[in-house]
């Protein structure tokens, strides 16, 4: 096992997607948000879909606003490049819907739940264990299972329907993102272990 | 130090790390979370990339997730300790008590099968909600779009019928 960690650091090292250091801090700074915005927790994330808390959605429609815009002028300057994911129906669909029950269940996401280990919290240690199977159990039936995730639409961009217009619609989506996140009310699950333990 | 920043401060911060990371200043590539996961699987129970296609497949983005997600767990650690002083061990989520059970074995279980859903489900559709959502959002891919309806429709769908109703709130 240590020598496939050291192998994987030695890929990063050589790949030219930023020295490890770089993608090191990358995470660092995303754990660091993720904590600091109390995304980690159950509470947040399994809150927002029983509708008892709304900053998840708050937080990933400013986001998502914001970076479009971001993203999109930093491609035309040439500082960035597109790298978009293939739309595979059925495995999208499909996982989609495993995700979502999974999301539920868990109240984190696949980069909350280190988080929340990060916190002490054993029910997220417990997830990346199911997690580490699960990615396990993919791993060996990939043969099989490629077979059944097409068909492959391909890697589309909602603005290459419109092609004379891209800025105009990044900033269309750009703008109903960013009022949809303030006008939603607020509405914060105050947790009681927040107050007590400190 | 504030014990939590508000969700715009966490918005604008976020996605300042996003420009960091998606252009050719940081790492020329936008985040993702669930190949690294995937690819960590391999590593622990020694998948490799001459007996596994699909540990081929990954070897580059799950190598760069992988480091990645090792960055972010110190991430959390560090402000859990050091700011939001918010680190101690515990079981069982408050809401969890509230609306599901008291069971360190109920919640225990249902974590694992909730994680083994998580990684599975976000490997057969391609990525998770920080590669879908968030980068594929900001990306306006319509793989994203397509992804974030049917794991937020069904996560709520779920969560009608896995949580049981609060008194007085419950009409909304």
């Amino acid at each position: 096992m240590t020598d496939r960690i050291v192998h994987m650091f030695d890929t990063v090292a050589k790949q030219g997607h930023g020295s490890v250091w770089t993608v090191l801090f990358i995470g660092f700074v995303f754990g660091a948000v993720i904590l600091y915005s109390r995304l980690d927790k159950f509470e947040k994330m399994a809150g927002f879909m029983i509708f008892e808390d709304t900053l998840v959605p708050r937080m990933a429609m400013t986001t998502v606003a914001l970076s479009s815009l971001g993203f999109y002028i930093l491609v035309q300057t040439g500082y960035a490049s597109y790298s978009v994911k293939p739309v595979l129906l059925a495995g999208l669909i499909t996982g989609a819907i495993l995700f979502g029950i999974g999301l539920v269940i868990l109240g984190k996401c696949p980069s909350a739940f280190f988080v929340s280990v990060s916190e002490g919290r054993i029910d997220a240690l417990v997830g990346v264990l199911g997690g580490m199977v699960g990615g396990a159990v993919f791993t060996l039936f990939y043969p099989q299972i490629k077979n059944l995730m097409g068909p492959d639409l391909g890697k589309v961009q909602i603005f290459h329907y419109f092609e004379y217009h891209a800025l105009l619609v990044v900033l269309i989506f750009s703008t109903i993102l960013l009022i949809t996140a303030y006008l939603l009310p607020t509405i914060e699950y105050k947790d009681p272990a927040d107050f007590n333990k400190n | 130090m504030p014990r939590q920043i508000p969700w715009w401060v966490g918005g604008i911060a976020m996605s300042l790390l996003f420009y960091f990371s998606f252009s050719t200043f940081g790492a020329n590539r936008p985040i993702g979370a669930s190949t690294g996961m995937a690819y960590l699987a391999t590593v622990l129970f020694g998948l490799d990339a001459n007996s596994y296609a699909y540990t081929a497949e990954i070897e580059q983005s799950g190598a760069w997730e992988g480091v990645m997600l090792i960055g972010l767990f110190f991430g959390g650690l560090f402000m859990s300790i050091f700011v939001t002083k918010s680190f101690h061990l515990s079981l069982i989520p408050t809401l969890w008590k509230e609306r599901k059970n008291r069971s360190v074995k109920s919640r225990m279980i249902w974590s694992f099968i909730a994680g083994f859903l998580l990684v599975f489900g976000a490997r057969l559709a391609g990525g998770c909600n920080a590669g879908h959502i968030l980068s594929g959002g900001s990306q306006l891919a319509l793989s994203g779009i397509i992804f974030a309806v049917f794991a937020l429709g069904t996560g709520v769908i779920t969560g009608r019928f896995f949580y049981k109703k609060k008194v007085c709130k419950n009409d909304r």
